[in-house]
């Protein structure tokens, strides 16, 4: 308790130098606390926009088919895979999809077009899908008077064909068993805009797309939600295990050109926030290394009196671990509410940008332990870090030279 | 009488070159006994503080043995010879020598702490050593609100409260006017008598020679003449 108190002493002895170096300390926290925030939050929104819009956390396919696909490589039985899908806990829900590619016309013109068919309730619960519509309502499952079923179409393809809400669809396309597939469907709905990634795709019911390309049940994809974001890996491993026949990808090998990507700028955001802690540390070695020069003689005097080196240099440690200790916490009282409103309010952006065909207005960032709390250990290990020499020189100070000096 | 501390041809050499070599202390063989009040003297420059500093190993001798209780501190090194200071030897400096962050009463509680002496037996005997040093009410006050008189006191204070066999006291007295100085050893001299506390001071002061019971007279670090009175 009284080295703890000599400490803290010790830290006022010198109160406008103990001050610099406490508000450098906190400002490099609350930089490093921002800059996480900004990396994690804008990673995290756009996880969860393309998880969301198509790719979920968890992807299963039958053998190669998410890197090479060919219509015949389906999953055969969809239905005993949801059922041991909806009987898993950790899964809050999952979709099953065909996909195929097809020639759309119009009365007038033509367009390609890529056939997505979606089970679309068990969609509507695992995608954005229906929050993408900008004109018209989700489809459903029923044959309209006429035996046609609906569609959901792109605004690419609306504006190519020409086409809008009400009109016909012709699509043309080759069967999963060589046949020429063709139909006509009726548009309900029109997804995203012109610039979206679903410009060209035409969205159908699960049955209906089955229908189309002769697909007798089968679909080629399933696509998964988990209901803890942090988990895709875990439980794609034990997917794996319990359904050997098939391929189960995590949304970081599904979507591995984004996860490397981001990966990477993580580092370099890591690199330079360990630059700016290092600028910081220089200053704090010095401050530390000047306290235990002003002091030797007292530190002879510590020693004389039966101080153990290691005690004198534990003082030193235990100085520079309060003085960034009270720092941090100035500097997460002051970092808490800025990341706070960073968080749930965030800063609007001068034009909204569209991710994956949802209008993204605010930049926001995170608040999590890990934003944090990374910066936090990260500043106190390295303050521990430095008191080490700083620490063995007043340790090694011997009594008789250190009394002779002033 | 039996010796507390003694040396054997100590010497501390500064210096390689046989030419430029300074004999701070050469060949110096004295024995302290219990209850002493001895005071090594002699002129500037004479080895005084470097043989109270190798009495209390502080510093290290070239050659020879310094003594305490039987044992060789002389080989001792590192936290072995911490402990062995902390809890056999006091000392009390030319310019007081306290810690400036702390209180009177912190200052003399610290070699307690590191003795591991419990709280309240701390307590108890930093109040005492207060009452005995003439500074009861002045605990609370850091250096900086002391005189130099009273921070010696404080001194003393720190130095006897570990019960130590010996204190070793350099020029105690010399950053003190004539009268503080006077009080002040007599303070020592009474904790001497009362206590059969071992003091051994370095000094070129007259009082102090005065109320020695031994003057040990050094001269280019040899032992030029042993009195006891």
């Amino acid at each position: 308790m009284l080295l703890l108190k000599l400490a803290y002493r010790n830290i006022f002895r010198q109160r406008r130098r103990s001050l610099l170096t406490a508000l450098s300390l906190a400002g490099g926290y609350i930089l490093c606390v921002f800059s996480f925030s900004l990396s994690e939050g804008s990673y995290s929104n756009a996880i969860s926009f393309f998880i969301l819009d198509h790719t979920g956390h968890i992807q299963i396919h039958l053998d190669d088919y998410r890197l090479r696909p060919k219509i015949h490589k389906t999953i055969d039985d969809p239905q005993g895979l949801s059922e041991l899908l909806d009987a898993n806990e950790e899964i809050e829900s999952h979709t099953l999809r065909v996909f195929a590619p097809a020639i759309a016309y119009s009365e007038k013109d033509n367009s390609p077009a890529q056939v997505i068919g979606v089970a679309l309730e068990r969609e509507r619960s695992t995608s954005t899908l229906a929050a993408k519509i900008t004109a018209g309502e989700y489809i459903d499952n029923a044959l309209d008077a006429e035996g046609y079923y609906s569609a959901m179409i792109g605004a690419g393809i609306a504006n190519s064909l020409n086409i809008g809400l009400g009109d016909e669809l012709i699509l043309i396309s080759q069967g999963a068993d060589g046949s020429i597939a063709n139909d006509i469907f009726i548009v309900k709905a029109i997804v995203g805009n012109r610039a979206s990634p679903d410009r060209t795709t035409v969205f159908l019911p699960l049955t209906a797309a089955q229908e189309f390309l002769s697909m007798y049940g089968s679909v080629h994809e399933v696509s998964i939600l988990l209901k803890d974001d942090g988990e895709a890996r875990v439980q794609a491993a034990v997917l794996q295990d319990q359904l050997p026949e098939l391929t189960v990808d995590p949304w970081q090998i599904v979507e591995s050109t984004f996860y490397q990507s981001m990966q990477a700028d993580k580092q370099g955001n890591n690199f330079f926030m360990g630059f700016i802690v290092f600028i910081v540390f220089v200053g704090v070695l010095n401050t530390v290394l000047m306290s235990v020069l002003e002091r030797t003689r007292e530190f002879g005097v510590l020693k004389a009196i039966g101080s153990r080196p290691l005690k004198i240099a534990l003082m030193i440690t235990l100085e520079t671990g309060l003085l960034a200790s009270l720092s941090l916490v100035a500097g997460i009282l002051v970092s808490l509410p800025l990341i706070a409103w960073f968080t749930f309010l965030g800063i609007e952006l001068a034009e909204p940008m569209d991710v994956g065909g949802i209008m993204m207005s605010h930049l926001t960032g995170e608040l999590s332990l890990f934003v944090f709390g990374m910066p936090l250990l990260f500043i106190i290990g390295f303050a521990l870090l430095i008191s080490i020499p700083a620490g063995l020189r007043a340790a090694r100070i011997s009594p008789t030279e250190a009394m002779r000096s002033n | 009488m039996s010796g507390v501390i003694s040396t054997t041809d100590v010497c501390r050499y500064f210096g390689d070159d046989e030419e430029t070599m300074v004999k701070a202390v050469d060949r110096v063989s004295i024995e302290i006994v219990r209850g002493e009040f001895a005071t090594i003297v002699g002129p500037s420059g004479s080895g005084k503080t470097t043989l109270l500093h190798l009495l209390g190993g502080l510093d290290n001798p070239t050659s020879g043995s310094v003594e305490l209780s039987g044992t060789n501190i002389a080989a001792m090194s590192g936290a072995v010879l911490s402990d062995f200071r902390r809890d056999h030897i006091g000392f009390i400096f030319q310019s007081y020598n306290l810690i400036p962050v702390f209180s009177a009463e912190e200052n003399i509680e610290y070699i307690m702490l590191l003795q591991g002496v419990e709280a309240s037996e701390r307590k108890r005997r930093v109040t005492d050593m207060l009452q005995q040093v003439g500074l009861e009410g002045l605990g609370d006050r850091r250096p900086n609100k002391l005189s130099g008189g009273q921070q010696q006191r404080v001194a003393v204070a720190r130095a006897m409260v570990s019960h130590p066999e010996i204190i070793l006291a350099d020029e105690p007295t010399a950053n003190l006017d004539s009268k503080t100085g006077i009080a002040l050893l007599d303070l020592m001299k009474e904790l001497n008598e009362n206590h059969n506390m071992t003091f051994v001071f370095s000094t070129h002061d007259e009082k102090i020679m005065n109320r020695a019971s031994r003057l040990i007279h050094l001269h280019d670090g040899e032992v030029d003449l042993d009195e006891r009175k």
